[in-house]
């Protein structure tokens, strides 16, 4: 971690802390005072768009790992999130299971499955894998629609509401609070995960896995672990996902998420966890702000046309950062810290 | 140490938060009220959704203030759906136009009329198909003061199902999955579900099978999505079979399709398939029968097969761009066609006239815009009857709106006349048949539904 000058570690404590200075404190404190009180003065819409983005956040952690930490391109990750969606459906529906126990089952789930689809990548990478994961995405849609007595098929199955301590968890409010503690976990588990062995052989891999091999990395286990670990994020939001709309159906997981999901990272920042947050929130917001002004703007244009911005704000922001902030949102900040941090000099 | 008291504070702030929400607020009926349009003019004073106008500060009374009320809701102008959805929008414009002009509800109902201090205005966001985006834009309309809501796809009834029975809010659409009446909730459906519509088709095709030697062969062509596979359930075979078909199996196309249905439409010819139904848009339906036509398959060509499908993929659409191409196709559901001569479709080409002269839209679905704004007026208009149009909840436009339209005339648009109620939200009693021929869309009468064909209860 860059510190200010004069802040350095004292002991090993300090040196490994994802928190170290006064100003982080009090950034994280302001930021999560923030994050807790939304639905205390928000409407339901931004609320609604907040538990949004906070499952989307989830969904992204896990993509990161695989494709911004590993560097294996997924576009199958709308597929895992259906298979963890589809998985708290049944065991909440069918089986009776609680919906504390069914969403950790349901990210494990998800892991699982995203462990057979990462087998090819011992052999595969780059645009193979990628083609690899796509058709991921389409088998398990298959797969969905096909066993229909266990799913439901197209018409998809309805999920009941979840319990905690007698409190309905489809209230709205504490379903983002159960949503935002999960998202702080997920942070929380993603940044640390960075910091493991396996977190290290994972950008190991990703800069460079002949040389990653040569020292000893085991490409092979470790890139299933990335797709199990990504995966199980994957499922969890998934699981999220159904949970807040009380359904279940293959629709809710289109394969163009998968390319958002993406798209989201280059903003961000691939490879960053803070970066993750970044792009997640700039994405959502530019989709969101586009639906806003669409009205208004079809006063001016045809309907059609102003309701494209949906899709062109965040393509156009995408292209733009891809060419002049290739490293996304995190590293404008870094270069901004540093600048502020080494200020007047 | 100063970092675990930090940790500690944020940790019961986090702990602290969600039980104040849950523990602190009282169970509150999740309604809304009308917007209520602040005006300083004169002596008289209206508060944004206060329910009482004060007249120069002294008596107070309850009505006579302007009012604005909302309709509206989302619309996938995104996607499949786009140019389906962008008609039926403007539909809604130029009805909410009119409606405040002449402050009827409709040339034919000049005995309805709205209080002239109503003012309707129109809501609406893109859900581009998205649930995600359903949902914010639904809270969004929500909390801008729509009473009513306007859904455009099965993903989003399906997002949208629940949260409408808690807000008690009722929505319009024009047709939805079966699973949508599982349980009936509060969305309104101007059309018959599709696996009832497509049993209308089955029914027709049935009295014209003169072969008795065999039972007729029917299978699914239909889009590869919610809406197409909508039909794909245990329940439409089982019917097709109990009133005599020889079910073979399904065949899916991509909606829209992104390439000739070349290996599907060849499974039917191998299965000697008499019958398929579907339910697919026109960027699906129009590609399938070309190349149905280019290998030598239709009710005129030289293997004979029928191709029928459901609403929304109208002949409407299909005709103009395909003319004689598309000869012996059929669809099943309930708009009228724009040569038919009925108050409705005058009423729309007024409508065009007198709003868009110069920018007409031809797409079948502006229909649907006009009846759908209509139902919502007609329901806002009802509770308003009883309530005070300014207190007006969504509960009163439900209950006092929606569940007393009753033998609705939508001018001939729709098969019949709209009947909603309480647990009832499938208005129609028929469904229309229409087939090309010649070029030309030729309505085949009218049969009745309420089969209710939907998939099990799970």
């Amino acid at each position: 971690m860059r510190l200010p000058s004069g802040t350095y570690a004292q002991n090993y404590g300090q040196d490994i802390a994802m928190v170290r200075t006064r100003s982080h404190w009090i950034f994280l404190a302001v930021l999560m005072v923030f994050v807790f009180t939304i639905p205390q003065w928000a409407s339901n819409a931004t609320l609604a768009l907040a538990t949004i983005i906070g499952i989307t956040i989830i969904s992204a952690h896990g993509l990161n790992i695989l494709t911004g930490n590993c560097g294996m391109v997924s576009l199958g990750h709308s597929g895992f999130m259906m298979v963890g969606g589809y998985t708290l459906a049944i065991l909440c529906r069918s089986a009776g299971l609680p919906f504390w126990v069914a969403l950790p089952v349901a990210g494990l789930v998800a892991g699982i499955v995203g462990i057979i689809f990462g087998l090819p990548s011992l052999r595969i990478k780059g645009f193979y894998l990628i083609m690899a994961t796509v058709a991921a995405y389409f088998i398990i849609h298959w797969l969905v629609l096909q066993f229909r007595s266990l799913t439901g098929g197209t018409e998809g199955m309805p999920v009941p509401a979840p319990d905690l301590f007698g409190l309905s968890i489809r209230d709205k409010t504490i379903y983002y609070y159960v949503v935002m503690v999960l998202v702080v976990l997920a942070t929380v588990v993603a940044k640390n995960i960075l910091r493991t062995r396996a977190g290290r052989a994972f950008v190991a891999i990703r800069d460079n896995d002949l040389a990653a091999e040569v020292m000893g990395v085991n490409l092979f286990s470790y890139r299933l672990q990335a797709f199990f670990i990504g995966c199980v994020f994957a499922g969890i939001a998934g699981g999220l996902s159904v949970q807040y709309y009380s359904f279940a159906n293959v629709e809710q997981f289109p394969f163009f998420d998968s390319v958002w999901l993406l798209g989201m990272l280059i903003i961000g920042g691939m490879g960053s966890v803070s970066g993750v947050i970044y792009g997640v929130v700039a994405i959502k917001l530019l989709q969101q702000l586009a639906v806003k002004i669409g009205p208004s703007l079809a006063e001016l244009v045809n309907p059609q046309a102003a309701v494209g911005l949906s899709l062109i704000l965040p393509s156009v922001a995408i292209i733009l950062f891809l060419i002049f902030a290739p490293q996304g949102i995190s590293h404008m900040w870094e270069r901004f810290r540093n600048y502020y941090q080494a200020w007047p000099y | 140490m100063k970092r675990y008291w930090v940790i500690g504070l944020v940790l019961i702030v986090l702990l602290a938060l969600p039980l104040m929400a849950a523990c602190g607020e009282e169970e509150t009926e999740t309604t809304t009220t009308a917007a209520v349009t602040e005006t300083t003019a004169g002596a008289t004073e209206t508060t944004a959704g206060a329910t009482e106008t004060t007249a120069g500060g002294e008596t107070p009374t309850t009505v006579g203030g302007p009012v604005t009320l909302y309709l509206g809701g989302t619309f996938a102008l995104t996607g499949a759906y786009a140019e389906d959805c962008a008609a039926v929008l403007a539909g809604f414009e130029d009805y909410t136009k009119w409606v405040n002009e002449n402050h009827i509800l409709a040339p034919w109902y000049t005995d309805r009329t709205i209080p002239g201090n109503i003012t309707f205005e129109l809501l609406w966001g893109d859900d581009a198909l998205a649930p995600d985006k359903t949902v914010t834009i639904y809270e969004d309309l929500k909390s801008k003061g729509l009473l009513v809501e306007r859904i455009s796809g099965t993903p989003q009834t399906m997002a949208l199902k629940d949260l409408l029975i808690e807000d008690q809010i009722g929505a319009t659409c024009q047709t939805a999955a079966p699973a949508a009446l599982l349980p009936p909730g509060n969305i309104f459906l101007k059309n018959p579900i599709l696996t009832d519509s497509l049993a209308g088709a089955a029914d027709w095709f049935l009295e014209s099978w003169a072969d008795t030697s065999r039972k007729p062969r029917v299978a699914l062509l239909t889009a590869d999505s919610a809406l197409g596979r909508n039909l794909d359930i245990p329940e439409m075979y089982a019917y097709l079979e109990e009133i005599g078909y020889e079910y073979v199996g399904a065949q899916f196309v991509p909606q829209p399709a992104t390439a000739p249905p070349t290996t599907q439409l060849s499974w039917l010819k191998e299965n000697n398939v008499d019958l398929t139904l579907g339910a697919a848009v026109n960027p699906t339906t129009q590609p399938t029968i070309k190349e149905a036509v280019r290998l030598g398959m239709g009710p005129d060509q030289p293997y004979k097969i029928t191709f029928c499908f459901g609403e929304p993929g109208h002949l409407q659409i299909m005709v103009p761009d395909m003319g004689a191409m598309a000869n012996g196709t059929v669809v099943s559901g309930d708009m009228c066609a724009w040569e038919d001569k009925v108050d409705g479709v005058a009423f729309a080409n007024m409508l065009q006239d007198t709003y868009r002269p110069n920018n007409r839209n031809t797409n079948i679905m502006y229909l649907d815009g006009i009846v759908e704004a209509m139902t919502q007026v007609e329901a806002l208009r009802l509770a308003s009857l009883e309530t005070n149009p300014a207190a007006l909840t969504s509960v009163d436009v439900l209950q006092k709106g929606f569940w007393q339209i009753k033998d609705f005339n939508t001018g001939g648009i729709c098969a019949n006349n709209l009947t909603y109620g309480e647990g009832d939200p499938q208005g129609i009693e028929m469904v229309r048949i229409q087939q090309v021929q010649d070029g030309k869309i030729v309505d085949l009468g009218s049969r009745p539904i309420k089969r209710n064909i939907l998939p099990a209860a799970k």
